[in-house]
């Protein structure tokens, strides 16, 4: 079946079984960043937005995509004060689970602006990183938040 | 870096093993024993379809067995020996049709007597495992395996330092106490994955791999061919912690490859992960004789050392765990034996801190009822006995730049320990590095700097920035200016493995050598090479175990609610020995993930099997630790010391972590022996309090 959707801000139709994961469509469609991991939805490393909402990959079907708007990392702005934060910050080790903690905070802060660490802790906890890097992660978060505000935070 | 100039982790640039492609290739599917112990008796694969390829017994009867230690793998098992042991391999165009293929594949089984656990292992009458002795010293390699005879136990190693009998004679107080520790999974994000081709006779395999030579040689014992005709390419891994080490999938893919005459890649699923290397478990039983006034004079430390179905690195990791349990310790007499033990459990390897976590946990909670019974601070204690800069240690090697006392009162005073201990643990470590071994490395001149070539490969722990950083200041350029080529065999001077939190140490010295080599000779290239000499008799113990010593210790403060069994990490303070920092954002960052891997091990982690089965093999029922988990508060220091070496410490807080939390729940009266903490456990020990008082 060909689904229609928007990836990463281009219309696409994608060529899929009707059985088949987003995860493993958006791999053939050359979206490396977004990885199978534990099969089950708990870690996060397949970490996709759709319409904006962090959704797990190998969970959703892919003809469920038809009409949303999907967005990996590779989707984002050079300019993006996420990734950049992550940068700055350190927050990450291999890199495996970087994508998806990305795209999970970048949900988070579009609903939440000024999240606490106590927020973040929550928001992130569909997202593992076995290297353990998560005090530097939970401080990329803030910076791009702080970023974002233009540096004019609450907390 | 990307084309945005962003580092390629947060772009999703990054590549690992899992993306790697080869034109006209096939994916294969295992066929694994639901049987912990069973021989094949027969298997029919004429119904995998006519586009695919199936690997059976008689396709590989030519190939010899291998091992990185001991000789007792097969590239396919005639007999397995755990669930999960590959028994037969498919190849198909597409990863479903080969596990659809694999999964019509008819194997017939005889079921054969099993073990699970190692002190059983060893008890007359138990089932042997490799009755046919595959396991002789003759065919080990690297380490002085010793076997002993028409048993299970693979290797034994003793440590024998003065005369133990006559220690505890002198001794006016001795504890004896058991000590357990769970199998656990490495769980890597990333799963093994590789691609093996052949070409003109000659093998390539793109993988993820710790250990490129290792990896080459082991597969040229296996196919019987000269290690020039095989090629390792490496990259970068997304996580190892030990899981990526030796011959993994690689020997199977390598015969699959072979027979179907095309590329074939393979990427393991997480079940699978749960089945191929684990974490040994352990039982150890710690005796310790000290003087009223707390100095101590005997230890006797005996290991079970659970290696699994193969040994793996199993006989070095009994080694290292039997050392690192005498501890950073004066003590005038010891005695230890350490058992490396078949099993039918999946086999277990090298897993971050290599064993020392099983026996410091064992050894160190056995210092805080000790000082219970001398009535003394666990502080106190400890200090009056830690090694100090020229005192032997029990491997009769002489200590240098020892900074235990530091390490151990820096843990200390992240807690206020001394103000008021209650609730509060300590630990303190001696953990060694891989000897002995040789890092070569060669530095080019290129037109915007320089290249590196190194078979040390990178899996998350920054062993790339730190040589651009080392390299900057030896060559004066920018650490941009360095690019670090990929491992590759054919094209990366020779390196013994990275491991053992050796890299940085090791590779960094070869590396002045290769820059002196560069500016001396006025060269193209620069050459360097650092072997450090040693290892230690495994009958006395004897020798040089370490050419230098990780050192480190970890503070924790706890709260627990005695209703329900749950225990709080109020703060976790660990403390490692750095010498030099080269990088100190990866430092940091390595030093919180060991400490939270360990925070881990000590709370949750732990592979569950019934009957040989894992009970939990996925991500769900096993869980890791994530950001919810982290302590209240999370804390950590890296000690350094003017002129001193770069030391290593990718490893050093982890294993420390149990230890201090089991001796804050200690200061409660509350006696837990077993890992992990649970609640359950910490209920069993409220209620045994409670009956002791």
């Amino acid at each position: 079946m060909n689904v229609a959707l928007e990836l990463n801000g281009r219309s696409v139709g994608l060529e899929c079984e009707p059985d088949e994961m987003l995860l493993a469509v958006l791999r053939r469609e050359g979206l490396r960043s977004v990885r199978a991991t534990c099969g089950i939805g708990v870690c996060g490393a397949c970490t996709v937005l759709v319409d904006g909402e962090p959704v797990s990959g190998c969970l959703m079907l892919a003809a469920l995509s038809a009409g949303r708007r999907v967005t990996t990392v590779e989707g984002l702005s050079s300019a993006d004060p996420v990734p950049r934060a992550f940068v700055e910050a350190h927050a990450y080790q291999c890199g495996w689970c970087t994508p998806g903690f990305i795209l999970t905070a970048k949900a988070l802060l579009a609903d939440n602006p000024d999240p606490s660490e106590a927020e973040i802790g929550e928001a992130l906890g569909g997202n593992l990183c076995r290297c353990g890097s998560y005090v530097e992660i939970v401080a990329a978060i803030r910076r791009a938040a702080a970023e974002l505000a233009g540096g004019a935070l609450r907390q | 870096m990307s084309a945005s100039g962003l580092d390629a982790r947060v772009t999703g640039q990054l590549r690992y093993a899992v993306d790697a492609e080869r034109p006209g290739m096939l994916h294969a599917a295992f066929v694994r024993s639901p049987h912990a112990h069973a021989r094949v008796v027969s298997i029919d694969a004429t119904a995998v379809g006519a586009d695919c390829v199936a690997l059976t017994g008689e396709d590989v009867a030519d190939l010899r067995r291998y091992g990185c230690q001991v000789r007792d793998e097969h590239v396919l098992a005639a007999v397995a020996r755990h669930v999960g042991d590959v028994v037969a391999a498919v190849a198909a165009p597409t990863p479903r049709a080969a596990r659809e293929a694999a999964d019509r594949v008819e194997v017939r089984y005889e079921e054969l007597p099993a073990v699970y656990d190692p002190v059983e292992a060893v008890e007359p009458g138990a089932p042997l495992l490799h009755p046919d002795g595959a396991h002789s010293a003759g065919e080990a390699v690297s380490i002085g395996v010793r076997p002993l005879a028409g048993t299970n136990a693979c290797h034994r190693f003793r440590l024998v330092h003065g005369d133990v009998a006559a220690g505890f004679g002198d001794a006016e107080v001795v504890v004896q106490r058991a000590y357990r520790t769970p199998s656990a999974a490495h769980a890597p994000m990333e799963p093994h994955a590789a691609v093996a081709e052949w070409e003109d006779e000659r093998l390539t395999i793109w993988t993820g791999t710790q250990t490129p030579f290792n990896l080459r040689a082991d597969l040229a014992v296996a196919f019987g061919l000269d290690e020039e005709r095989i090629r390792i390419v490496g990259g970068t891994m997304g996580g190892s912690f030990g899981a990526k080490t030796f011959v993994r999938q690689e020997a199977v893919l390598a015969a699959l490859a072979r027979k179907a005459g095309r590329p074939v890649k393979v990427v393991l699923d997480r079940a699978e992960e749960f089945v191929t290397l684990n974490r040994h478990p352990s039982v150890i039983r710690v005796r310790l004789g000290a003087r009223r006034d707390g100095s101590l004079v005997a230890k006797e430390l005996d290991c079970w050392v659970d290696t699994g179905a193969y040994a793996d690195c199993g006989p070095g990791v009994a080694t290292k765990l039997g050392y690192a349990g005498v501890g950073p310790y004066r003590i005038p007499h010891v005695r230890v034996d350490a058992l490396a033990i078949y099993t039918n459990l999946p086999p277990n390897g090298a897993y971050r801190g290599y064993g020392a976590m099983q026996s410091i946990w064992a050894s160190e909670r056995t210092m805080d009822v000790l000082a219970a019974e001398v009535d003394l601070s666990p502080l106190e204690l400890r200090r009056r006995n830690l090694l100090r800069d020229g005192d032997r240690f029990a491997t009769g090697e002489v200590m240098h730049d020892v900074q235990f006392e530091r390490c151990l009162q820096a843990a200390a005073d992240a807690v206020d320990y001394e103000r008021d201990p209650r609730g509060k643990g300590l630990c303190v470590l001696l953990k060694g590095m891989q000897t002995p071994s040789r890092a070569a490395i060669s530095v080019q001149r290129a037109p915007v700097g320089y290249v590196i070539h190194t078979a040390a490969t990178e899996m998350g722990q920054g062993m790339r920035r730190s040589l651009q950083l080392l390299g900057a200041e030896l060559l004066g350029c920018e650490p941009g200016q360095i690019e670090i080529a990929a491992p590759d065999t054919d094209t990366s001077p020779y390196d013994t493995r990275t491991t053992s939190s050796r890299t940085t140490h090791m590779m960094g010295r070869a590396l002045e050598e290769a820059v002196r080599d560069l500016r001396t000779n006025s060269n193209e290239r620069g050459y360097g090479e650092i072997r450090n000499e040693g290892g230690l008799d495994p009958d006395s113990g004897q020798g040089i175990a370490s050419t230098h010593w990780h050192q480190g210790a970890a503070a924790a403060r706890v709260t627990v609610d005695e209703e329900t069994g749950k225990l709080t990490v109020d703060h976790l303070h660990g403390v490692a020995y750095a010498g030099r920092i080269v990088n100190p954002e990866g430092a940091a960052l390595q030093n919180e993930g060991a400490l939270l891997m360990g925070l881990g091990t000590t709370l949750f982690e732990a592979i569950e099997f019934a009957d040989g089965q894992v009970a939990n093999a996925n991500l769900s029922d096993y869980n890791l630790p994530a950001t919810g988990d982290l302590p209240t508060r999370f804390t950590h220091e890296i000690i350094e010391r003017e002129g001193a070496d770069v030391h290593g410490l990718g490893e050093t807080v982890l294993p420390p972590v149990p230890a201090a939390i089991g001796n804050a729940l200690f200061s409660l009266g509350l006696d837990v022996a077993e890992l992990p903490i649970s609640a359950e456990r910490v209920l069993a020990a409220v209620d045994a309090r409670r009956e002791r008082s």
